[in-house]
């Protein structure tokens, strides 16, 4: 079997893996997040279904499976029905240039190279940008496309919350690419090889920071899910969605959760690398799922702790603070990159 | 905004702060009662469905059919039909209780001469049928075993040469 072949197999192996694993690992981490949900505020959470509950997910599926799929008579039907996956396939897009594991070097199986990355892509950060802006699409359009007032608002607050978070956290994560003097993500993990005192949070601490706000914006949750916002507008820009279409919406929301988490564990926490070189015989992907798991937590934790911010809040933060901080940190890293 | 201000947001303190407080309610004991596999313990003064108690002496109800718990009742929700036995003691025949006028103010408990009449424990009284509220003698006299514990501690046990007729009276 020549390589190629070989490296085609492993591509369908590693497609096939990866979003299955993720899927598992999410039907898993909404059980996680009601619970936990519980735990944060002195309860217990759910408790029936399964040992400890576990099985929480699939009898939710169950019950999303066998309600009525209403669509509103005076919707745009077509773009109604096309929103759920316009935040759904970008959500598993960016997985593709998730590196969980060392990439290139020796054959390490069977003679053949096994890369553990899907797409050793070039530009991957901008990649994770670009999808990430896409999926506001989905939002937006689901908002207008529903034709009711709270939708619409919905919507429209997450086109004015993209607006807001997006330019701070395209500067911020240019830190890292100078850094690592590479917008692929497998060079970055690469530039943070070592301990975890070699990892770019401590020298990218005001970056990572801003990074991490704004990816609670860019996942649209608490403190800043003012496009849901249940108190304010119903459910936002799900108000006419019901069934497994609303389910899709927050299973993508949920996917985007873990593919967040190992975007920011790769740019600033050493992604599968692990934090001692004594610890290198703990394969990568453990490492990198850690990872995730911990930051997953501290979604959590932050969404069940903090309020939600106002509207206006949210923009002077993402245009006053956030902008001008992640440009200082650019110029910053840009001097000390360049004298170095 | 002041320099003690920006420090503190600098620093995230209120929302470390806030943080920390879900962080210990994460680790504490939980408060809640998983209510239908665990039953909440009721105060000892709970007043739940009525019982009727027995007499361990002669294995019949206190109760004499002396009205005066059906006399008392704000929503006249019990209705007794007395009869005289062979010895002369009046006993209830028939003893109903509309639970669902009923409104667990005890006053018949207190007003019982005979302390024949208990409010219990028993509190999941839910049903879909409407008539199993209208309880008569022989619900009240079985849920007993509902009773307070410290109720059973009061009736003294039959002593040689005291009637327990006597001992009642002594005690009122």
């Amino acid at each position: 079997m020549s390589d190629p072949i070989a490296q085609l197999i492993f591509l369908i192996i590693k497609a096939v893996l990866v979003p299955v694993i993720i899927v598992m690992m999410v039907a898993f981490i909404i059980f996680f997040e009601r619970k936990f949900a519980g735990f944060f505020q002195g309860r217990w959470g759910p408790t029936y279904l399964g040992p400890w509950g576990s099985f929480q997910s699939f009898g939710d599926i169950a019950k999303l499976l066998s309600k009525e799929d209403l669509i509103p008579v005076r919707s745009d039907k077509r773009v109604f029905r096309l929103a759920p996956y316009i935040i759904f396939v970008p959500a598993f897009l960016v997985m593709a240039v998730l590196p969980f594991g060392p990439v290139g070097g020796e054959p390490n199986l069977f003679g053949y190279r096994f890369d553990y990355v899907i797409a050793n892509f070039d530009a991957g950060l901008v990649l994770f940008l670009a999808l990430g802006a896409i999926s506001v699409y989905g939002v937006v359009l689901a908002g207008w496309s529903s034709n009711s007032n709270f939708s619409l608002l919905g919507g429209l607050r997450a086109g004015a919350q993209m607006i807001s978070y997006e330019l701070a956290m395209g500067f911020s994560v240019v830190g890292v690419m100078l850094m690592a003097g590479s917008m692929s993500l497998v060079d970055i993990v690469d530039g943070q090889a070592g301990n975890f005192w070699d990892w770019y949070f401590i020298p990218q601490v005001v970056g990572g920071l801003i990074f991490f706000v704004a990816t609670l914006a860019e996942l649209n949750r608490t403190p800043f899910d003012l496009a849901e916002a249940e108190q304010e507008l119903v459910a936002g820009y799900l108000t006419e969605y019901s069934g497994m279409r609303w389910g899709i919406f927050m299973f993508a929301e949920y996917v985007n959760m873990v593919v967040i988490s190992g975007i920011v564990s790769t740019l600033y926490f050493g992604g599968w690398r692990a934090p001692l070189e004594a610890l290198d015989f703990i394969p990568g992907p453990i490492w990198l799922f850690i990872k995730i798991c911990a930051f997953v937590f501290l979604y959590m934790w932050v969404r069940w702790t903090i309020f939600r911010y106002r509207y206006n809040q949210l923009m002077s933060m993402g245009w006053k603070v956030l902008l001008p901080l992640s440009i200082a940190n650019l110029v910053v890293t840009a001097i000390v990159v360049s004298v170095t | 905004m002041g320099l003690k201000d920006f420090v503190k947001k600098a620093a995230f303190v209120d929302i470390l702060r806030g943080m920390s407080v879900t962080g210990t309610y994460f680790v504490v004991d939980k408060v809640t009662f998983d209510y239908p596999r665990e039953k909440l313990q009721v105060y000892p003064r709970f007043r739940g469905a009525q019982a009727l108690l027995t007499d361990p002496a002669t294995g019949d109800t206190k109760c004499v059919a002396c009205m005066l718990c059906a006399t008392i009742c704000p929503s006249q929700c019990i209705s007794i039909v007395g009869e005289q036995t062979a010895d002369g003691r009046s006993r209830p025949a028939s003893f109903d209780l509309d639970l669902s006028r009923c409104i667990f103010c005890g006053l018949c408990e207190e007003v019982c001469p005979e302390a024949a009449i208990v409010m219990t424990r028993q509190y999941e009284l839910a049903t879909f049928d409407k008539s199993d509220f209208q309880l008569d003698k022989e619900w009240l006299v079985a849920n007993a075993v509902n009773a307070h514990k410290e109720l059973f501690a009061l009736p003294p046990a039959p002593v040689a040469g005291v009637t327990p007729a006597a001992t009642t009276k002594e005690e009122r």
